[in-house]
């Protein structure tokens, strides 16, 4: 397109016109010493802690560290550029990032700047960074669900709007991959998500932010980006710019969700600046503070009242723990902190068990009173059935001859883990995933090879459809799943298990 | 290091200064109200004088190859004699605990809080082009009204201000020189036309966003 050279002047003239040039008073200090994304300065004997400061070439920090006789400034940008004996200025305002409609649908850095190449955000609001969060009065309980269209954490670790929902696993255990499909199938519901990249690697943001454009959740989806290759002060401040993000909707009443991925790098970019600081270190060289660095955060999601408006942000941090250590110090903290964890396992990974949740030490603390009453009816009882099933699995494997009832069990168990894997990108509806549950337990796949139990769940998803399409209308609609609906979804799937039989035997004759 | 104070503030290490600062506040809490401005006199003077006249005197004190008694007596030699009874004890005390390299450090800070003292105060002034006398105490005038003490202007040109002047009283700055002023109105006037050119942007282009 082209401009319109006078319509430019004109704006350009009123500015010129309407300018007040006003004196700026501003506290000064000077650099004593830069480096690794921390500065020391001499002077501003007025900073404030968290206050902005700014370095002469544009570059903001913030203040750290008030210590006797200098102050501790971490650098937001470029630290190459600053040098010893540079004036810096206070700025007498906390650190804000842009937020509002403007941010939906863009990849920003942790200070709202655009990294997707589609020109200036035009962000008329922002919010500071640090927030304090929504008192006792503010709050009312989780009680609404955030359904993430992934069986096994619906129907056994619900998630409720407002709650924050830990996922911890080893590397490359489908943790990003559970937050993904969240985040997929929050399409149509009106929840507007955030998704912080935190020390990852820019290929997989970049692959990330393919998907969730593929699967058209940019429509309502920010990413904030501090890949591994930004400077700690960056990593450090990108899950508040994203909390800020998210906060801003929460309180016009919207429901948000946000996925912190991950907080692991965040503490260690946070021990990095803090013993750069000189902040004595303390377990695992962690400094006293970490806790409170992501309790603060945390504290901020929130099922805000009806009075505020009856927004909610529900988080989702992630953690990666090394060779599943989950006692080390930042797991345990974080563990501590949320309402339940989801909890991803190498061991069933590899099994083809995916998403490899754990059940038997995946909890969900408050969830339960936001599950749908369909399904808690159907899945009451799935989590300790599994967590079982388990054990038992593990006692056959010794060989010894089992009764009856016992080999029974064994089978259900079998169908029931081929039935709660799931592929990745492809979250099933709510009333979708009751009426497969409800087929697994109690007992229709049962006469179906545990091989072909993928196959016939989907069919069952398209005969559902397809030929009684009433049923799902019911749990739809309704979100419960009363005695006359149970009753037509029995015969429906006895329908069902006759044409998949006779589906069979043609199959096996033509081959 | 320079003696008359002259240290460029890329030098200025905090914790000395700390220490210095300790020093000088002692010293002027020793001197009587009316010996006061005799012993930052004759403090400048010893530094001026002594120290900056004799560099092998001064290294003599700063050398760590003369022990502490030595110092003591060489001190009590050369100065009892010239020297007022409290600077001579300043320097024996400084000998004693091994300060005696801070001591233009501590000249510096002294003369400071003997201006605060006697209600003083340093107010640089840097102005974009050289400012006639009747200027200066133009500004003194006006200063002295609003500030709560009286200001020892320290005057110094920067022709990169362009014009307006820039005051700064401690780490206080006023800034009212046209270079910021151009650097705010850079500043707004580009959020505007980035305002205006991005949404002309999206007026016209939907297919860019998706």
């Amino acid at each position: 397109m082209k401009f319109k050279a006078d319509e430019i002047a004109s704006v350009i003239q009123k500015e010129i016109e309407t300018y007040r040039g006003q004196i700026e008073t501003s506290q000064v200090g000077r650099v004593l010493e830069v480096g690794d994304g921390i500065a020391r300065v001499y002077g501003l004997s007025g900073a404030m802690s968290g206050e902005m400061v700014e370095f002469p070439n544009g570059v903001r920090g913030q203040v750290f560290n008030l210590e006797e006789n200098s102050v501790g400034v971490i650098i937001l940008g470029d630290h190459l550029s600053i040098s010893e004996g540079d004036e810096v200025r206070t700025t007498g305002a906390l650190l804000s990032v842009p937020v509002g409609q403007a941010m939906v649908g863009r990849v920003v850095d942790p200070l709202g700047n655009p990294l997707d190449g589609k020109g200036p955000v035009l962000a008329t609001e922002t919010r500071p960074l640090e927030t304090i969060a929504p008192g006792i009065a503010g709050r009312q309980p989780v009680k609404e669900p955030l359904q993430t269209g992934i069986k096994a954490v619906d129907a056994m670790t619900p998630i409720g709007r407002g709650q924050r929902q830990l996922i911890i696993g080893d590397r490359k255990t489908g943790k990003t991959a559970v937050a993904i499909d969240a985040i997929i199938n929050q399409k149509d519901s009106g929840v507007i998500c955030v998704y912080v990249a935190c020390g990852q690697r820019d290929s997989s943001v970049a692959s990330v932010v393919e998907i969730l454009r593929k699967a058209g959740a940019m429509d309502y989806t920010i990413v904030v980006n501090a890949s591994a290759s930004a400077a700690a002060p960056l990593q450090y401040i990108a899950p508040y710019a994203g909390a800020a993000m998210a906060e801003y909707f929460m309180y016009q009443g919207k429901a948000t969700l946000v996925i912190y991925d991950d907080l692991t790098r965040q503490a260690q970019a946070y021990r990095q600046l803090s013993l750069l600081v000189r902040r004595p270190p303390g377990r695992e060289a962690y400094p006293g503070d970490v806790f409170y660095c992501h309790s603060r955060l945390l504290e901020r999601s929130a099922k805000l009242s009806n009075e505020l408006g009856g927004g909610s942000m529900t988080a989702l941090p992630i953690i990666e723990t090394l060779e599943g250590e989950v006692s080390a110090y930042i797991p345990t903290n974080v563990i501590s902190i949320t309402d339940g964890q989801i909890y991803l396992e190498p061991n069933l990974f590899f099994a083809g068990i995916r998403p490899a949740i754990n059940v038997g030490i995946s909890v969900s603390r408050v969830g339960g009173n936001a599950q749908t009453k369909a399904m808690k009816k159907v899945a009451g009882g799935l989590r300790l059935d599994l967590a079982s099933f388990r054990e038992l699995e593990a006692f056959a494997q010794l060989g010894t001859e089992l009764d009856k009832a016992t080999q029974g069990r064994l089978d259900r168990g079998y169908r029931m883990v081929e039935l709660l894997k799931q592929p990745q990108y492809q979250p099933l509806h709510m009333a979708d995933q009751v009426v497969s549950i409800y087929a697994g337990t109690k007992g229709y796949f049962d006469t179906i090879p545990v091989s072909k139990v993928a196959q016939a769940e989907k069919e069952l998803q398209i005969f559902m459809r397809d030929q009684k399409p009433e049923i799902r209308d019911v749990l739809v609609n309704t979100k419960t799943l009363d005695d006359a609906t149970e009753a037509s979804l029995k015969s429906a799937l006895q329908e069902f298990l006759v044409q998949w039989a006779e589906a069979q035997k043609l199959e096996k004759k033509s081959a | 290091m320079e003696a008359n104070g002259n240290i460029s503030e890329l030098q200025v290490d905090p914790q000395t200064q700390a220490v210095a600062r300790i020093y000088a506040d002692a010293l002027l809490d020793a001197a009587s109200a009316e010996e006061l401005a005799g012993v930052i006199e004759e403090f400048h003077s010893f530094v001026e004088e002594v120290l900056v006249a004799n560099p092998d005197f001064r290294t003599l004190l700063n050398s760590a190859m003369i022990t502490r008694d030595e110092k003591l007596a060489m001190i009590d030699r050369t100065m009892t004699a010239s020297a007022t009874p409290t600077f001579a004890n300043f320097l024996s005390v400084l000998a004693k605990h091994d300060r005696l390299s801070l001591l233009p450090d501590i000249l510096v800070q002294a003369q400071q809080q003997f201006e605060i003292r006697s209600g003083q105060q340093r107010v640089q002034i840097i102005s974009g082009r050289t400012l006639t006398s009747a200027a200066i105490e133009n500004i003194q005038r006006q200063l002295s009204q609003t500030l709560p003490f009286q200001p020892i202007l320290e005057v110094s040109i920067d022709p990169s201000l362009l014009g307006g002047l820039v005051i700064r009283v401690g780490d206080t700055v006023y800034d009212g020189s046209l270079r910021s002023r151009m650097k705010q109105l850079r500043d707004r006037l580009r959020q505007r036309s980035i305002h205006e050119i991005q949404s002309g942007r999206d007026r016209f282009s939907h297919s860019e966003r998706d």
